[in-house]
């Protein structure tokens, strides 16, 4: 029962193995089997909450926190799978395997967040990274420039160097330690001389920083959301982060002793993370690049929640991802479906939305001003918590003040090209665009995404509660 | 590293069986090097592949200094044995042009930075290297197939089922982008 979300997953990727087997398909039960699966996966994922258990010889833990990580996943998986239904850029001939990509990655984030050995989790990951690092070319070739193959390439390219730091900080680890679970770890870092030791957090770190798209290992992000179809782009953009994000905390918990030159690093990550984002941001008119950027800034932020070293601190990052997921998830949602191809949409194309479907035009406006971080909406609370945690981290340094003042001097650039967007949608005409037609399902799907980011924005305690006795599990 | 930094101080002699292992371990270390070069600075894409096998060999000596005679076997049939050739035909059967010159690098200073910039973590890492106190930890097992084995299907488990995920996922993908491709 333990481990039921992970198996509703495999049976669902062996499901989609079996079909890409037949050659005559009906690609709309082949679309709904996905969306059943997807939300089987999330009951799945709701009965096994409260489950507890260590398999697999110690390397698999299963408590409230990969558990609270395995629903957001299987969350994010299931609205990705609803409004990326029809598939608008994905040849019908692939599909079946398309969606046992999907399957099988979201399987390997699950399984990532439960590991607690550095093997198992570098498996995991890879088990992920491959299946997406296939979905990104499987998009069709529409506008002949086969710009999704350049994509998949450099995604490979720049996630093997990430896999490569990893792997060289999981060495110099299990050089220190003589171990590769994570409690023995701890236990052995402790004793363990410190540059040592902490270079090889960082580098473990860089692995990490390269899913969630921070700083330094930011440069795949607008070539990929560009070069991906939209729906790919929408499940990328969102659930390998939250793995990302667990993993990040773990590893950063396990940091000891002198770590005062880690939280300066990730001060430094953090701010250059948001400058980046936001100031690139601001000069893009392909509005999946201008997602990207913001999610490299949005990236910065979790960083602070990071720096706090303490149990509040990851308990806000938790906050805050999990808002991310919701309000990223509300704009890809309008993305997927305006689009009429498939097609990348410029700023441009979404002029005019609120009387081409006003319901969308609500959605996506509802989920850039949360991302802009606009009250009462999730992105708020998440930004307005991460800086007073910074600043009660540090009450008396000046370094804490000028980082927080900085960040916010960000929410503030981010505001404009957030509304820019929402300006063209609402306050110009649609000229000669169609009007976009959406189905019932997908609608109340958005709308339920917005009142989630409500809800989340009006009561944050009692998430940041549950993400918080979530995090005491693991320390 | 320790051990090696200590036999070059006061070590024994290289005619004694542990200097002799010492040597065999350097110029297995030289084999990656040189190895690794070619294949980097060779202007020839099968020059390059040659050095990757090169590099690839003395890979596996590491795994046999390390008592893992299985992993090293292994290497050799797999990477020098399959990969490189591997590449080799993609290399023949794309036949791509030999390219002369220096390609597209216009700004002066990148060469000069760069090399800067890897002279200075190489410098880094070596004194992180030789500062850190090592500890040496006892032998896990004997490195024989019997005991690969018996971790895989017992404490490595999960990982042995999540790698067969993982060739499914290679195979089926490399099947899927090929077939769109020849369409």
């Amino acid at each position: 029962m333990a481990i039921l979300p992970e198996l509703v997953l495999l049976t669902g990727a062996a499901a989609f193995f079996v079909l890409s087997l037949f050659s005559r398909l009906d690609f709309n039960q082949v679309k709904n089997a996905a969306v059943i699966f997807g939300v089987v996966t999330f009951i799945a994922a709701l009965v096994a909450l409260d489950s507890k258990a260590t398999i697999f010889f110690g390397s698999y833990e299963i408590d409230l926190y990969s558990q609270l990580f395995k629903l957001m996943i299987s969350f994010g998986l299931a609205i990705a799978l609803i409004f990326g239904q029809n598939l608008k850029d994905i040849d019908e001939s692939v599909r079946p395997e398309y969606y046992m990509f999907l399957f099988l990655s979201a399987l390997g984030l699950m399984m990532v967040v439960s590991s607690v050995e550095l093997i198992s989790i570098f498996v995991s990951l890879e088990l992920s990274s491959f299946a997406l690092y296939l979905l990104v070319p499987m998009r069709s070739d529409q506008s002949g420039l086969r710009m999704q193959m350049e994509a998949g390439i450099k995604y490979i390219l720049f996630g093997v160097l990430a896999t490569g730091f990893m792997l060289f900080g999981m060495s110099y680890i299990f050089g220190l330690t003589g171990s590769t679970y994570l409690n023995e770890i701890l236990t052995g870092l402790q004793t363990a001389p410190q540059p040592a030791a902490l270079f090889a957090i960082i580098m473990v770190l860089a692995g990490f920083f390269f899913k969630l798209a921070v700083f330094p290992m930011h440069f795949w992000v607008p070539d990929i959301y560009q070069g991906a179809s939209n729906e790919t782009t929408g499940f990328i953009a969102t659930v390998p982060k939250l793995a990302a994000v667990a993993l990040l905390i773990r590893i950063t918990s396990m940091s000891s002793g002198n770590i005062q030159f880690l939280v300066y690093l990730l001060m430094f990550l953090a701010l250059c993370s948001m400058f980046y984002g936001n100031l690139s941001a601001l000069v893009q008119t392909d509005v999946k690049r201008l997602l990207g950027f913001s999610g490299i800034a949005h990236a910065g932020f979790i960083l602070l929640g990071l720096l706090t070293m303490d149990p509040g601190g990851y308990a806000i990052a938790i906050y805050y991802i999990s808002g991310y997921v919701v309000m990223n998830l509300a704009c890809f949602l309008v993305l997927c479906n305006v689009s009429q191809n498939g097609e990348n949409l410029e700023i441009d194309d979404l002029k005019g939305l609120h009387k081409r479907q006003p319901v969308l035009a609500f959605i996506l406006a509802v989920g850039l001003f949360a991302l802009a971080g606009i009250p009462p909406f999730v992105g708020f609370m998440g930004k307005f918590m991460l800086l007073t945690g910074t600043l009660s981290a540090g009450p008396e340094s000046l370094i804490h003040l000028i980082v927080v003042i900085l960040a916010a001097i960000n929410t503030g650039i981010a505001i404009y090209y957030y509304l820019s967007v929402v300006r063209a949608a609402y306050t110009t005409d649609p000229e000669d665009r169609p009007d976009v037609v959406v189905d019932g399902f997908t609608q109340t799907v958005g709308i339920a995404l917005v009142l989630l980011i409500i809800i989340m924005g009006a009561l944050p305690a009692k998430i940041v509660a549950l993400a918080d006795t979530a995090v005491k599990t693991i320390m | 590293m320790q051990s090696l930094s200590s036999q070059l101080a006061n070590g024994p002699s290289l005619f004694s069986a542990e200097g002799f292992v010492g040597l065999i371990f350097l110029i297995t270390i030289a084999v990656i090097i040189i190895g690794a070069f070619m294949a980097t600075t060779s202007r020839r894409l099968v020059r390059c592949v040659a050095g990757l096998a090169v590099s690839f060999t003395g890979v596996a000596g590491i795994y046999y200094f390390l008592m893992s005679p299985f992993v090293a076997m292994m290497q050799m049939l797999i990477y020098v044995g399959a990969v490189s050739i591997l590449i080799a035909f993609a290399v023949m059967l794309a036949a791509p042009e030999d390219h002369t010159g220096s390609g597209s690098r216009t700004n002066v200073l990148a060469s000069p930075l760069g090399a800067g910039m890897a002279a200075m973590v190489f410098a880094a890492l070596s004194i992180l290297g030789i500062k850190t106190q090592w500890q040496s930890f006892p032998r896990q097992g004997s490195g024989d197939i019997e005991q690969i084995g018996y971790v895989l299907l017992t404490s490595h488990s999960m990982v042995f089922e999540a790698i067969s995920l993982v060739l499914l996922i290679a195979i089926i993908g490399a099947l899927v982008l090929a077939r769109k491709g020849r369409s």
